[in-house]
């Protein structure tokens, strides 16, 4: 599903990504942790093909088709979903006509009718229901005045209404309480299944908790550094990033 | 003095006053036009928009064919349609089946008593009204009668043709208690000058519910202007939208006579490529009790240039005067250029008034997250930018307008282009 090699990408000429290999098959659900200023939020940004992170070298393909080539809206009609880190709040765009426009620009990528207001009033009142925001929120305008956990359940509100096949989460996690972060899980949970995949970035072990990733990798200085299943995470929590070497130990401090 | 302006002044002189009532009128304007100096970017009134596309014009109108051509359509709007091609009424004003109370009459075929607020409610400051008092010899006059509303809306059509000059006029008397809609529609993108003058003479307790659409793009030069005097407990609504061409530009006054009358006027421009349009709007509340509301929106983009000149003026008498003028731009190109310059000149001790001026651009955050959905760039825009524009639409009364204006203004914000 998505191929990332050897990639290689800077923010304002500081090279960030160093030369990053992933290999993410449908359906599986790949966990990327790291120290702070590992790269993290910055290979969602350069996959996503936000302006200012400039793809240096390497490759990144999904459904075998060169994402790296594509602009941002094409990637995302061709699946990809990035839910924000920190979601920007646009005052004067309704949420609701905002995501009845993206699900029928992707319905239309896909050869489907574009939904009527009725139609998608249905599906989006219980999306919203599922992420437990109250039903005015789909009237407000996007993320306009929602605290952070409300923003954070309005990204999966929208994954869950745009059905993507590769969907990345930047730490979706931060900034939660307990419940919150269960209904961040349970959206992201109810979403699994055999042909979509997952990113989940996170600086803590927590989500993983809620949902079980199948690899988790290990992200320091633009390159996964190391790799394994679950017990890699567990490992992480019970001795912070002190393999990494000195430095990260502090950053993370 | 320019080229263009001295044939003007030539052709006057040949053709005459077209009737005779408008004879002092014509001498005057004539009189003044000799003594007027040609504006340069130094009079105040001509700083941010340029002359230089008309000055050496050579005057055109020979020879252009007075044919009614094909008068633009607006979808379900059941009007009274009025064309005017180069310089001349070419609409049968005796066709129409108007109820008691309601006469539309060629300006030559009215009284002098029936003239009476002709060139009374136009100021004088108008360098091309002047000159449209002494070439317009085409006008027409409408007249609602006390006590009578008319539903359907009159629309004047100003469609322009290749090589042609269109100099005209229309005078509306709006009576006490009286009701009108009127739309004034000018439409052109080919090589031509225009200049169309308009006034307004709302009566007592009147209602009059106006539009002008100066749609004029690429050579289509334009100076025109509409004029408004609101007698007591009378009310305007107005909604002005322009293009913009090499020129144009309009001229809008309104002056309060009596107490206790309202306006509403909703400006909108969008500017595309290298398109200019001057907006001018001057409020003279000039007695107590009256309430001014002005939203003037514009979008400018590529090297488009937008200048807004709105000036209130609340006399030493206007007391209890409430006034709100607000510009706001949105500019989608470093190369673009607005000039906004709202001014509130107040001598009224216990008055309300407000006044502002915005210049937004692309925000660059918003729009990287609509189409990390999956939103096209243009759909996109239309989304965050085209908004503020709409809210001014949807608050047009006339539903047929209002979806017209939608589709076509939201269509041309789609073609602009972002830099």
């Amino acid at each position: 599903m998505l191929s990332i090699n050897n990639l290689t990408a800077k923010v304002e000429d500081k090279t960030i990504i160093k030369g990053l290999n992933l290999e993410v098959k449908p359906g599986e659900v790949h966990a990327i942790m790291g120290p702070n200023g590992a790269g993290k939020s910055t290979l969602g940004y350069v996959l996503s093909g936000r302006e200012g992170y400039e793809v240096e070298g390497g490759s990144a393909t999904l459904n075998n088709n060169d994402l790296l080539d594509m602009d941002i809206e094409e990637r995302a009609r061709e699946g990809l979903f990035l839910a924000f880190q920190y979601p920007v709040e646009i005052p004067g765009v309704s949420n609701m006509e905002f995501m009845k426009e993206s699900v029928n620009a992707i319905r239309e990528q896909r050869g489907e009718d574009a939904l009527s207001a009725a139609e998608f009033l249905k599906i989006a009142k219980d999306a919203c229901k599922q992420v437990q925001l109250p039903l005015d929120f789909l009237k407000r305008g996007v993320n306009e005045g929602f605290s952070g956990g409300e923003k954070k359940r309005n990204e999966i509100m929208q994954m869950i209404l745009l059905k993507p096949t590769l969907c990345i989460l930047d730490e979706s996690d931060s900034g939660l309480d307990v419940d919150a972060l269960q209904v961040v899980a349970n959206g992201v949970n109810s979403q699994r299944d055999a042909n979509r995949s997952f990113i989940v970035v996170t600086h803590y072990q927590r989500l993983l908790d809620y949902i079980k990733p199948d690899f988790v990798h290990i992200l320091a200085d633009g390159k996964i550094v190391k790799s394994g299943d679950a017990s890699l995470a567990l490992e992480v929590e019970k001795e912070g990033y002190a393999f990494l070497g000195k430095g990260y130990e502090e950053a993370n401090a | 003095m320019s080229q263009w302006l001295e044939q003007v002044i030539a052709q006057a002189e040949r053709q005459g006053a077209p009737v005779s009532w408008r004879e002092a009128d014509y001498a005057s304007s004539l009189d003044a036009l000799k003594n007027t100096p040609w504006p340069t970017r130094k009079t105040e009134a001509w700083r941010n928009t340029s002359l230089t596309p008309i000055e050496a014009k050579k005057l055109l109108s020979d020879g252009v064919s007075t044919a009614s051509t094909q008068i633009p359509v607006i979808a379900q709007l059941d009007s009274i349609d009025i064309e005017f091609v180069n310089s001349t009424l070419v609409t049968d004003l005796a066709q129409f089946n108007l109820p008691a109370g309601v006469d539309i009459v060629a300006l030559e075929n009215i009284s002098e008593q029936q003239a009476s607020s002709f060139n009374t409610i136009k100021p004088e400051k108008h360098l091309f009204g002047l000159v449209n008092d002494a070439l317009a010899t085409a006008g027409v006059w409408v007249n609602v009668a006390d006590d009578v509303e008319f539903h359907t809306p009159i629309r004047f059509i100003h469609h322009v043709q290749d090589g042609s000059e269109n100099h005209t006029r229309i005078l509306v008397n709006i009576g006490r208690n009286a009701k009108a809609t009127i739309i004034e529609q000018g439409e052109g993108h080919v090589d031509s000058v225009n200049t169309s003058f308009s006034e307004y003479d709302v009566k007592a307790k009147g209602e009059l519910h106006h539009y002008r659409f100066a749609m004029f793009t690429d050579k289509t030069l334009h100076a025109g202007g509409c004029h408004f005097k609101l007698a007591e407990s009378s009310y305007l609504n107005s909604t002005l939208v322009g293009f913009g061409s090499a020129l144009s530009r309009l001229d809008t006054d309104l002056i309060y006579t009596g107490e206790h009358a309202n306006a509403d006027i909703n400006a909108l421009y969008l500017l595309a490529e290298g398109e200019n349009f001057d907006l001018q709007t001057t409020i003279e509340h000039a007695v107590p009790n009256c309430t001014t509301t002005e939203n003037v929106r514009g979008i400018v983009g590529d090297k488009a240039k937008a200048n807004f000149n709105g000036r209130i003026h609340i006399h030493r008498d206007a007391q209890k005067t409430l006034a709100e003028l607000n510009n706001r731009n949105l500019l989608l190109s470093r190369r673009g250029q607005i000039n906004t310059k709202p001014e509130l000149e107040i001598y009224a001790d216990d008055v309300k008034c407000a006044h502002g001026a915005t210049i937004a651009e692309i925000d660059e955050q918003a729009l990287y997250y609509l189409l990390s959905r999956g939103i096209s760039r243009s759909q996109a825009l239309i989304l965050l930018n085209f908004g503020f524009i709409q809210e001014l639409i949807n608050d047009i009364p006339l539903t047929p307008v209002r979806e017209w204006l939608t589709e076509l203004l939201s269509g041309r914000f789609a073609k602009m282009e972002v830099k």
